[in-house]
């Protein structure tokens, strides 16, 4: 029990990233309706950014994590204005796979700057885990699960309390009847754009900082984390990122302690499949619309 | 011809399978992440027919493609009310659990005093059937070429059918399909299995090919490419996945002269290309106008006659 209990505090904590993942992809996919494969790419030129410059110059953790989110922002901005922004409706498909291509030129981009398979990270919080009872929390796990938190409320707020976020709902309502009442649709599709590679950057920062290393794999990782959370939470659904990223973690913790690493993966993608063909709409997210990053109808 | 440019040609020739294998449910509109699963599912049962059990070649692969079709058709039936991204990630979830599961996967068996089988994460090694049978690397490569050759010619044939017209219909719109009689349920499945056969044959050759496997092979890369092909290369004919994969494997890994900037070149390449034709190089569309245009140049004559006839 006490095991049971531990694993499932890792897992919490574990999850936390996985759901601030979940919560820039789901961000992208709710306002443009279209599966951007680039997303872990792009975190990964941010990550690789701060890496570059504290192995060069040995910068200390606050620049690492500014320019982890910068970059992130900046290849987002990349990727959207190659991928999404010069595709017309009916083109999801195209979408998909270009930007597909582009997290293939990224990711060898990154493996041409810095060549080794493995580098080292900056750690955010070292020092002895906090311990409650029999317990034990990791202080840099402890950040992260209050980071997903504030996002995730921040993120609401902002897309319930402001202009900016009445756009994209509007946006996610209908693209046509939002431009026809004056909402510049291109810009804020940038924006929410540029926004989820934020949560992202900071998602792969924490991440990162948690584990000290970095590889080359860290953006296949992080969409197919991102991923797997936001459908098992929901598609479009803020709360459902966050419960999907929670609940994946708590599966892959159990499961690698109780039946080793291998099992942690097969349980993952498990649940995965399992959401999907009993309940198709995710924990929390509406019945499963028509989704247009599919073969959508022809123009 | 020299030995690396019979490699090359025989890796396109086995890519070219599991492209396909993607272009089969792209016709009926569906978007899979997971058909390296049956390609790997055929190598290692193909593997598993010739090495351990010792059958022929042409019966290892056969197993190997039934195997797979009858994973495939079996997936097909949960997965069949998916749609969209919804599809596409349960094919990924299912393929990922397979690759996984062959990690776990161990049947060795002692041949010749060698312990011979797959053996969880470090794969199946010494699946020598070519090498045991003197079968030379020119003639695996006309197997290889025999066999696409044979499965365009069944997609020509198709193209030509009624399923072929029922496949692309339940691409364009499947409740129209269904309004108009189609089994859309049934046809579905049925790509799945055909498709799931492809994959599993080109799994089959791939394992005899490099006579060794490992689950490492058989990623989401593997799937994301081979669906990439189809869209690179266009849905309009079945060559567009070899278009495809010609360009990928073809032109820029083997050419090598953007050594170590490949996928850079390829990547930006593609997004633009993507951009001008958002569906593919050789689309429904181009495809209808190369023909018209064929027929004109090959029959010039009834050209002649028509006009003449619309002429007063």
């Amino acid at each position: 029990m006490t095991d049971f209990v531990q694993n499932t505090l890792d897992g919490l904590m574990i999850g936390s990233s996985y759901g601030l993942l979940a919560l820039g992809f789901t961000l992208i996919f709710g306002v443009m309706r279209r599966l951007n494969l680039s997303y872990g790419a792009s975190i990964m030129v941010g990550a690789y950014l701060g890496t570059l410059v504290y192995v060069q110059f040995g910068a200390g953790p606050i620049a690492v994590a500014a320019l982890a989110v910068a970059g992130a922002v900046l290849a987002g901005i990349y990727v959207e204005r190659l991928c999404f922004a010069p595709m017309g409706p009916g083109a999801g498909i195209a979408s998909m796979v270009s930007s597909f291509a582009i997290w293939m030129q990224l990711e060898q981009a990154a493996i041409l700057v810095l060549p080794r398979h493995t580098y080292p990270y900056p750690p955010l919080a070292a020092g002895e885990p906090l311990t409650l009872g029999p317990f034990m929390v990791r202080l840099d796990h402890l950040i992260m699960l209050v980071a997903a938190l504030a996002l995730g409320t921040a993120i609401h707020l902002l897309l319930y309390r402001t202009r900016f976020g009445l756009a994209l709902r509007a946006i996610v309502g209908n693209p046509v009847a939002a431009h026809l009442v004056g909402v510049n649709v291109r810009a804020a599709m940038l924006g929410a754009f540029a926004l989820a590679s934020a949560i992202g950057g900071v998602a792969g920062y924490l991440v990162l900082a948690a584990d000290q290393q970095i590889t080359p794999m860290f953006g296949m990782w992080a969409t197919i984390k991102g991923l797997i959370a936001m459908m098992i939470g929901g598609l479009g659904s803020i709360p459902g990122a966050l419960l999907g990223g929670l609940l994946l973690g708590i599966i892959e913790m159990n499961g690698q302690w109780y039946f080793g690493s291998q099992v942690r993966e097969l349980a993952a993608y498990f649940l995965l499949f399992a959401c999907l063909v009993l309940r198709p709409g995710g924990l929390l997210g509406d019945a499963p619309a028509r989704v247009t990053a599919a073969y959508g109808p022809r123009a | 011809m020299d030995d690396y440019l019979i490699g090359v040609l025989s890796n396109i020739g086995v890519i070219s399978f599991i492209a396909l294998s993607a272009y089969v449910l792209l016709l009926t509109g569906e978007i899979s992440f997971g058909q390296q699963a049956f390609f790997a599912i055929g190598a290692y049962a193909s593997g598993i027919a010739t090495a351990l059990w010792h059958w022929p070649l042409g019966a290892g692969l056969a197993w190997g493609g039934a195997v797979a079709a009858a994973a495939a058709a079996l997936l097909g039936v949960p997965t069949l009310r998916l749609h969209g991204l919804y599809f596409a990630v349960a094919t990924l979830a299912f393929a990922e659990m397979v690759r996984l599961l062959f990690e776990l996967f161990h049947y060795q068996v002692l041949i010749n005093g060698e312990l011979v089988g797959p053996n969880g994460a470090e794969g199946f090694r010494n699946i020598r059937y070519i090498f045991d049978n003197n079968i030379g690397s020119t003639e695996f490569l006309v197997l290889v070429y025999v066999l696409l050759s044979a499965t365009l010619l069944g997609f020509s044939l198709l193209e030509r059918s009624r399923l072929g017209v029922i496949f692309r219909m339940t691409g364009e719109d499947d409740v129209l399909a269904e309004l108009s009689g189609v089994a859309v349920a049934r046809y579905k499945v049925l790509a799945a299995g055909i498709a799931g056969a492809l994959a599993g044959i080109g799994g089959g050759l791939y394992a005899h090919l490099t006579t060794y496997v490992e689950p490492r092979i058989f990623d989401v890369m593997l799937g994301v490419h081979s669906l990439a092909y189809g869209l690179i290369g266009g849905l309009g004919t079945a060559l567009g996945p070899l278009v495809g994969v010609l360009i990928d494997i073809g032109v820029l890994e083997s050419t090598r002269w953007f050594a170590g900037y490949r996928m850079v070149v390829f990547g930006g390449l593609v997004a633009v290309l993507l951009i001008v034709r958002p569906r593919g190089l050789f689309d429904e569309a181009a495809v209808r106008n190369i023909s018209r245009a064929w027929r004109r140049i090959s029959s010039p004559k009834r050209r002649l006659s028509q006009t003449q006839r619309k002429a007063p």
